[in-house]
């Protein structure tokens, strides 16, 4: 683990450092992409500011909503269209239709619907992550070994018990691996939605440094958006690991 | 939440459907009682022009006429009209041609108040076209064939270029006009992407700073000190409060004027909503900001956006937009 640690940041040292030497080297301009060194800079004035830190809780909001609102959602429609195959079959066709359909595309018709505030970004991660959990979930459901479920049949279990007992413990692991993906996914909508819509967030203040020219600000906030997105993944990775203590998946990861 | 998505679509086309009859789902009204100040969300773009609505924000012009003032910045005119049509935003700020646009496609907009006009001042304006460090182009003549970038096609950017080059003796008709936002313009005119480039400011700034020159400056070449954007309303709203309208347009009027005449303030209220170093905020140009909406300039403008066909088969009425 701790070999782990010391080689990505070996790696992250290491990008930094081309980041630094490029514009210095003036292989391009560092008017255009200002050295690493400088974007550290921004990033410390950034911080200072409490405009900052009301964007980034914008962001965070619209994040932990839209996907709070998509994992219900998704999870719980997930296993009602999977346990009943007449809706399976009726759905089918229907969500391979939405599915694939980009949520930006969606921009144009949530701002004449609901304007440029927090409800349009929340349509635009709601979409796109309730499909990756919604899909997953079908998934799990569909993975049941039968003879567990025969077997919990054999002994009397009621359908609320088998959801409990066989079900919920096959569709978990699928569970958290759509969690992970809407995660990561629900992020990008939020940013992507507040630099196309204007709704308040670091996307906003993105927008806002790129028109007024202020590069190393532009960079500093499109940073601080990759360390989240790493702090979002490294979170739903541990959680992931916490509900499946009892895979196999995990427990043979343990042994790193 | 799948069944709520096919309602949202649904709705959506409805709501679209419906939209030039101004029917909006959203329902924040301006509300209020008669007593309490009224709160105005105004949809702005966070660029120079607007400078003075935060100033007069500021300064208290609009609290004095019972507005509780809320400033949004929205990114770009195309999200500003549908919020005004909406209801999201009680007012809006647009340039003046994609407001005559709006007009020629029967959209409820009207305008409540001038925006930002031209300096007037040739070479001392606050747009213009840029050629970069020693480009073999040196005035507007020389651009028919070349390619030249504009922040969006068939608009006023496109239209005043082309006024231009023909008031300087060179084919309108052979410029290759490119599409590049504001903020890649400098890259671009740099790399090479594009021969010259229509920027304003602050990109006006970055590109002279490296080293480019200005060679026209299209807003005067088009009609003295022109009128180049303005706040609007939807009609609804100037039809059912139009008290509510007037105490706006006196406070962007007392605004506009306050700010004409300190632009050291106009200059340190950049700082409040948008990221432009000091350094630059302490050089740019800064449009001009008149009260009184230049209609003669306007006509102009409508004239050879007609010529260029950015309006098809259209003619631009500006009875029914201007106050």
């Amino acid at each position: 683990m701790r070999g782990r640690l010391a080689l990505g940041l070996a790696g992250l040292a290491g990008f930094l450092l081309i980041l630094e030497v490029i514009p210095r080297l003036g292989l391009v301009s560092s008017r255009y992409l200002p050295p690493a060194t400088e974007i550290v800079g921004a990033l410390g004035r950034e911080l200072a500011e409490t405009a900052f830190w009301t964007a980034l809780r914008d962001t965070l909001n619209g994040w932990v909503l839209g996907l709070l609102i998509a994992a219900v959602a998704g999870i719980a429609l997930g296993l009602l269209i999977g346990a009943v195959p007449l809706l399976r079959e009726l759905t089918a066709s229907t969500i391979e239709f939405l599915r694939p359909i980009p949520s930006v595309a969606l921009i144009p018709l949530v701002v004449v619907l609901l304007g440029t505030g927090l409800e349009s970004k929340l349509v635009l991660v709601v979409y796109a992550a309730f499909w990756q959990i919604l899909v997953q979930v079908l998934y799990g459901v569909r993975d049941v070994d039968p003879v567990a479920d025969e077997t919990a049949r054999a002994y009397g279990l009621d359908r609320s018990a088998r959801i409990v007992h066989v079900l919920w413990p096959t569709a978990l692991p699928f569970v958290m691996t759509g969690l992970r993906l809407a995660a990561a996914v629900a992020l990008i909508l939020c940013v992507t939605g507040e630099l196309v819509i204007g709704a308040p967030g670091l996307g906003t203040r993105i927008a806002i440094a790129q028109t007024s020219g202020a590069v190393a600000d532009m960079y500093a906030l499109i940073v601080v958006t990759g360390l989240l997105g790493v702090a979002i993944n490294v979170g739903a990775r541990a959680v992931e690991r916490r509900a499946l203590r009892w895979h196999q998946s995990v427990r043979s990861e343990a042994a790193v | 939440m799948r069944r709520r998505s096919i309602f949202k679509l649904s709705a959506a086309a409805a709501a679209l459907a419906t939209l030039n009859a101004c029917g909006g789902a959203s329902s924040e009204e301006p509300g209020g009682d008669a007593d309490g100040p009224k709160q105005v969300t105004v949809g702005v773009i966070p660029i120079v022009d607007v400078a003075p609505i935060y100033l007069g924000k500021e300064k208290g012009f609009f609290s004095a006429r019972g507005i509780d003032l809320s400033l949004v910045a929205a990114q770009g005119g195309s999200a500003i009209v549908p919020g005004v049509l909406s209801g999201e935003f009680q007012f809006g700020f647009s340039n003046i041609t994609s407001l005559m646009i709006a007009q020629t496609k029967n959209v409820p907009v009207k305008v409540v108040a001038n925006g930002a006009a031209s300096t007037g001042q040739a070479g001392k304006d606050f747009g213009g076209v840029a050629v970069r460090k020693g480009s073999p182009i040196t005035s507007a003549s020389a651009l028919s064939g070349r390619r030249v970038a504009v922040n969006t096609l068939k608009n006023i950017g496109d239209t005043t270029v082309r006024e231009s080059v023909r008031k300087a003796g060179g084919d309108p008709d052979d410029i290759e006009f490119v599409e590049i936002a504001f903020p890649d313009m400098p890259a671009a005119l740099e790399s090479g992407q594009v021969d010259a480039a229509w920027v304003v400011e602050p990109q006006l700034s970055t590109v002279k700073a490296a080293g480019a020159t200005v060679i026209a400056s299209t807003f005067t070449d088009t009609a003295p000190n022109l009128t180049i954007a303005a706040y609007f309303a939807g009609t609804k709203l100037i039809a059912d409060d139009p008290a509510l309208v007037k105490g706006f347009t006196e406070a962007v009027n007392e605004s506009l004027a306050y700010a004409d005449g300190h632009p050291d303030e106009v200059r340190a209220v950049l700082s409040s909503y948008t990221k432009i170093s000091e350094e630059v905020r302490s050089a740019l140009i800064l449009p001009k900001w008149p009260v009184e909406i230049n209609r003669a300039s306007l006509e102009t403008l409508a004239g050879l956006g007609e010529t260029d066909g950015i309006f098809g088969d259209a003619t631009p009425d500006l009875g029914k937009l201007l106050p």
